[in-house]
């Protein structure tokens, strides 16, 4: 495998690690289960629209696991990664359909497939469907904090994405 | 590659259905007078809240941690709880009968019953 | 089109930050021995109105303020009453007519001879209390035009309607005013305007007399609903509880085996002066007097817990807590 492939995907993971310790130490913004900014899928995006989905994948799950070892969290990851998996399966095939200008629209669509995940983990972990009354709020805080890591992601693509692209070495 | 204006649009037909749909869900005034506590969706507890004339704590153990409850006259909040998230607790009173109190880590649901939310009372 | 649709998700947010319902505009008055909260959907103006509605009626209607047109009355054995007073006697003293006397704006000297305005309880001795009924006669209190005129010693008392009134005029103030939706509640007496903003009728809850509880509710739009019981005001002494509604006929706490009763009706005063009287008149002679009469409905509850309801509120009563597998008596007209 290509060592400069596996370094880069290295230091995107970590910058995506920094990144979610940081937000773990900001408090939720609002007392709703599941608002939060979603910083560390800048990343996440940026990866996507430069170096394509499985590399965004690998920084994902990397990000992921890790992030749950360093929280001392291991019961968030199921819910992490049911939210992650989903935010990254709503915003790959856009990939194809969006211009570089229009890098936000997977971001918001991401956000929301992410909200949508926790509410339906939430659902079936506490066997409780009256949690769905939470799906609307999510999916407004989910446009919301969508629009403003995507427009970061897309202003990362635009700035970061010769460079990047650069170490694909092909 | 469609128009970003397309884009947005789809936006924000989904942000308006969501307002309208939390505005439905989350206006509806305070609250069914009895609160129900479940662990892993079963009941735990229940507590009719039009009964509690004195603040009362209320444990609820389970493998996963401790969440304290406060119940006072017609309202119930998460105190406390070991939870890492603490998104129990944050959630402040249980104030609309839409919206339960989540504690995920610990699989506890605190929420209101007794269909009918009152606006006032006669006596 | 990325215009229209830029403007579209700018909306969009907003109404997510703002909302949309109407505001609610609220007030909380401590009046009458009370506390009053009003709240009218979308209009700041009325509240405020109708705070002052509210001590503009306490300064006329109170028994115990001196320079109220009731206490000048009362210290002079008559005089000239305010209108409003004097279309409020007037309705009082209809109502005494209509219970027969269990209702009776003249029963204030034994009110006062049991401590019930003072909180200085006592229990009067028998020879009091036979004095004391001979002032008690609604019939003897005259009014003509504005001019009221009461025999010696007797002594006026709107107390047992004065909220329900007042509830009347504030409703009747918002109506006028265009206000769809409201809510006024007087310390437990509660009167509403319209239905709530999202158009669904308002609830409100009826207090169980044996418990801090609830025994039930009733969804209501226009329509005033009033509660009378022992439990809202009593003392006790050697082991005997006195309530504060006395009966006219006895000069004693009413003890006719109602715990409470709850009027609901479109006439506040009427709901109010009836849920005092059919608490001394007792279940039968309630529901006969229901029987005889329109424009109210009733929620009794027996000294044996026994909750019993007249058709026209079947629909709309919901019972709550241990009343909930209760069986519930409905009564029937005819």
């Amino acid at each position: 495998m290509d060592i400069k492939r596996i370094a880069r995907d290295a230091v995107l993971t970590a910058v995506a690690l920094t990144i979610f310790i940081v937000e773990l130490q900001i408090p939720a913004p609002v007392p709703i289960p599941g608002v939060k900014l979603g910083l560390a899928n800048i990343v996440t995006l940026t990866a996507l629209f430069t170096l394509g989905p499985w590399d965004a994948l690998a920084v994902l799950l990397c990000r992921v696991l890790l992030g749950a070892a360093f929280a001392g969290n291991m019961m968030a990851l199921l819910y992490s990664l049911t939210g992650g998996l989903l935010a990254f399966l709503a915003a790959a095939p856009m990939r194809k359909l969006l211009t570089e200008r229009q890098i936000w629209v997977a971001s918001v669509f991401s956000a929301m497939a992410h909200n949508i995940g926790q509410v339906l983990a939430a659902v079936l972990v506490t066997a409780t469907p009256a949690l769905f009354v939470w799906l609307p709020p999510l999916l407004i805080s989910g446009v919301v904090t969508g629009l403003f890591t995507g427009l970061a992601g897309q202003f990362a693509v635009r700035r970061l994405g010769k460079y990047l692209r650069h170490t694909n070495g092909k | 590659m469609a128009k970003t204006g397309t884009w947005i649009a789809v936006i924000a037909v989904i942000l308006l259905l969501s307002v309208a749909a939390s505005l439905l869900l989350f206006s509806r005034p305070a609250a069914g007078h009895t609160a129900e506590i479940y662990v892993d969706g079963a009941l735990y507890k229940r507590v009719d809240l039009s009964r509690i004339t004195s603040p009362e704590r209320i444990e609820v153990k389970t493998e996963r941690g401790v969440n304290i409850l406060l119940a006072e006259p017609g309202r119930i909040r998460v105190e406390s709880a070991d939870c890492p998230d603490k998104v129990c607790v944050e959630a402040g009173w249980l104030a609309s009968s839409a919206a339960p109190i989540v504690c995920l880590p610990h699989r506890v649901v605190i929420k209101l019953t007794g269909e009918t939310a009152l606006d006032a009372e006669a006596g | 089109m990325r215009r229209t649709a830029s403007a579209l998700l700018c909306l969009a947010l907003l109404l997510a930050l703002a909302g949309c319902a109407p505001q609610a505009e609220t007030s909380t008055v401590f009046a009458m021995d009370t506390v009053m909260t009003l709240t009218a959907y979308g209009d700041r103006a009325c509240v405020d109105d109708a705070v002052s509605l509210i001590q503009e009626l306490e300064a006329r209607l109170s028994v115990t303020a001196a320079d109220s047109d009731i206490a000048r009355v009362n210290g002079s054995g008559g005089g000239d009453a305010a209108p409003e007073t004097a279309a409020l006697l007037k309705r009082a003293l209809e109502l005494c007519k209509l219970t027969g006397g269990a209702l009776d704006v003249t029963v204030y000297p034994l009110v006062r001879a049991w401590g019930f305005t003072t909180g200085a309880y006592r229990v009067p001795e028998d020879a009091e209390i036979a004095e004391l009924l001979t002032y008690v006669d609604h019939t003897a209190v005259k009014l003509d035009g504005q001019t009221v005129s009461l025999p010696a010693g007797a002594m006026l008392d709107l107390g047992a309607v004065a909220k329900g009134w007042t509830g009347d005029k504030i409703a009747a103030l918002w109506r006028e005013a265009g206000v769809k939706s409201g809510l006024i509640n007087l310390g437990g007496n509660v009167q509403t305007v319209g239905g709530k903003p999202d158009g669904s009728d308002w609830v409100v809850g009826i207090r169980d007399p044996f418990s801090e509880g609830l025994l039930g509710a009733v969804s209501a739009r226009d329509l005033a609903v009033i509660t009378s019981g022992g439990y809202q005001r009593y003392f006790e002494q050697d082991g005997v509880r006195y309530c504060h509604i006395i009966d006219p006929k006895t000069g004693r706490p009413a003890d006719s085996g109602l715990a409470s009763v709850t009027v609901v009706g479109e006439e506040g005063v009427l709901c109010d002066g009836l849920s005092t009287a059919l608490y001394v008149l007792g279940p039968e002679e309630a529901v006969r007097l229901w029987r005889e009469n329109t424009g109210f409905d009733l929620v009794l509850v027996t000294d044996g817990g026994e909750v019993i309801l007249t058709e026209g509120i079947e629909g709309r009563f919901t019972p709550m807590g241990a009343y909930t597998d209760k069986e519930i008596k409905v009564m029937r007209r005819g």
